[in-house]
């Protein structure tokens, strides 16, 4: 491996870098991660459905019976709704959670340490938490308060209410990451800034509009992009609240992958959806890095 | 000059009001959680819900004493060995890539980052059938290896921004002094890399601890982790309503610790180095 000495530590010409000491890392990535994409890629154009004897090469039979299936355009669909609706809602929260801890305000340490809590919740804890109040025999929420309200439907049986639910709870789950980012990038935003611009006479609006925005872009843009990477992967919690009901209403891609994987048994079929999911990432990913090249 | 008194009240009020509503929106769900958690079975079944009861540890006990405990030996197992491995490995690896410029460089640390983009469900397919084919399913160390996929790009990713961020003039004169780079690494970078090094471990920890997809595919019953098991108690008819709460409170734990001790350290890690 060609080690190049930095101009600014002609120093380091000297030592050469012992290879064995990215090698075992490199190694150990090629053989869980590289080998299992590459066996992904392999099955994704198998037949073979488990406890079915017969397996053969289909080429892209797996995707074209994929594209041809309701399901999995109706999986995209809740994918895309789940992932516009919990990005853009946890980064409005996030925004306003940010912008008000960056001020000074009372036990600042304590309101961002429970900010924070969620995002070290297990995800199954969340689900189950929320499912808990939404239940409607014996929920808070769902069984006493709307019930008392008049509201007397099953949220979790509602197609649509059952979406709306489970993206209340991922924004419960996530609304953090939004804020740690955009905090970070509020705090180190020059105050001399703010100062100049109050000088030349400009409003608590016009700061906001001209100076903060502007200034926000990248995190923003970095954040949208790693809150909808990660509600395309999304198992966990959709799994404990609805397990992708009632029907097929939140049943997102992973969702739907998994129940062809592993309750249908089709792993060829299953390998094909997460193909799509993967290039969906890598699209994102590409997306992102050229971001934060510039 | 001076803003108008009355909106800055305001504006004080708003944001107060906000943050007071947003805090209640996140520790209520918990708070009825730890409630849930001390009623016995019948309580827990009437409506209206009790806020005021007699706390009974009952589901604690069947959690201690129930057949259950197993499952937090498990996650405890894998969290610690996943922490230990992501650390030997991704350390030294993480310090090759911080000293190394061009393209090797660019290329792995590029490709790392693929990595933690990758959709989980993509990745664990093929490691359940390589694991069905090992006769490795529903044993912990299929759940370790899954779990490693993730948590070894993670800690060379955080790693590998710290270390870029240290001076290196130290490095450098102990290189003169004829050091190599282990005892570089051992004496010079880790001693100044301690908080690093304890988010990172801590970070690693709670991902494991927390994660659902790996564990419950690769495990059934004697490798199950704890969110597996609350997963597969929530999928059940027949709801032990308490029992649930009570494991659901105590998987929160790591996560309680985390935060108020530590809270500190790991940002970065939470942003997954989008932060920096």
């Amino acid at each position: 491996m060609a080690y190049h000495p930095s101009k600014r530590h002609p120093i380091r010409r000297l030592a050469r870098f012992p290879i064995g000491f990215l090698l075992p890392a490199v190694l150990v990535l090629a053989a869980i991660v590289l080998f299992p994409t590459l066996y992904l890629l392999w099955l994704s154009v198998r037949h073979w459905i488990v406890f079915q004897p017969q397996q053969y090469f289909t080429g892209l039979g797996n995707f074209i019976a994929l594209f041809r299936s309701s399901a999995f355009w109706e999986s995209l669909r809740v994918t895309g709704s789940y992932l516009l609706l919990t990005s853009l809602l946890s980064f409005a929260f996030g925004l306003g959670l940010a912008i008000s801890l960056s001020k000074a305000i009372f036990a600042r340490g304590v309101v961002r340490a429970l900010i924070i809590l969620p995002l070290l919740v297990p995800p199954v804890v969340a689900g189950f938490a929320w499912k808990f109040l939404l239940n409607r025999e014996i929920g808070l929420v769902g069984g006493y308060l709307f019930p008392a309200l008049g509201i007397t439907v099953s949220l979790l049986a509602h197609p649509t209410l059952a979406l709306v639910s489970i993206v209340i709870a991922d924004i419960w789950s996530k609304t953090s990451f939004m804020f740690l980012i955009l905090l970070a990038a509020l705090q180190s935003i020059p105050v001399e800034l703010y100062e100049a611009a109050r000088i030349d006479g400009a409003g608590a609006r016009q700061e906001f509009l001209y100076i903060t925005l502007p200034l926000l872009v990248p995190a923003i843009i970095i954040g949208l992009i790693f809150r909808a990477i990660d509600a395309i992967n999304t198992f966990d919690l959709i799994f404990v609240m609805t397990q992708g009901g009632p029907g097929t209403a939140t049943q997102t891609l992973s969702i739907f992958g998994w129940k062809t994987a592993f309750t249908y048994f089709d792993l060829g079929r299953g390998a094909a959806i997460a193909v799509v999911m993967m290039v969906l990432a890598v699209i994102t990913t590409l997306f992102l890095t050229k971001r934060l090249q510039r | 000059m001076r803003r108008h008194p009355t909106g800055k009240t305001l504006g004080r009020l708003l944001v107060g009001g906000y943050i007071v509503i947003y805090l209640i929106f996140v520790l209520f769900p918990i708070l009825w959680l730890l409630l849930g958690s001390l009623k016995s079975r019948y309580e827990s079944l009437l409506m209206p819900p009790r806020i005021i009861f007699e706390p009974t540890f009952l589901a604690y006990e069947k959690l201690l004493f129930g057949g259950l405990l197993h499952t937090f030996g498990n996650s405890i197992t894998i969290a610690l060995i996943n922490v230990l491995l992501a650390l030997v490995f991704g350390v030294p690896a993480a310090y090759a890539l911080s000293r190394m410029r061009g393209s090797v460089r660019k290329n792995v640390s590029f490709w790392i980052l693929s990595i933690r983009m990758a959709p989980a469900f993509g990745v664990v397919l093929p490691i359940f059938v390589f694991m069905r084919s090992l006769n490795l399913l529903d044993t912990i160390t299929a759940v370790i290896i899954a779990h490693l996929t993730i948590n070894l790009p993670l800690a060379i990713w955080l790693l590998l921004g710290y270390f870029d961020e240290l001076p290196q003039d130290i490095e450098d004169a102990a290189l003169i002094d004829g050091a190599n780079h282990l005892q570089v690494l051992w004496r010079v970078l880790l001693p100044v890399s301690r908080p690093m090094l304890i988010a990172v471990a801590l970070l690693v920890f709670v991902f494991s601890w927390n994660e659902f997809l790996f564990a419950f595919i690769l495990t059934s019953s004697e490798a199950q982790t704890v969110p597996a098991l609350i997963a597969s108690l929530a999928g059940t008819m027949n709801f032990d309503w308490p029992l649930m709460s009570a494991i659901s409170v105590s998987a929160l734990l790591p996560a309680f610790l985390v935060v108020f001790f530590a809270q500190r350290h790991i940002t970065e890690g939470l942003t997954l180095g989008a932060v920096r």
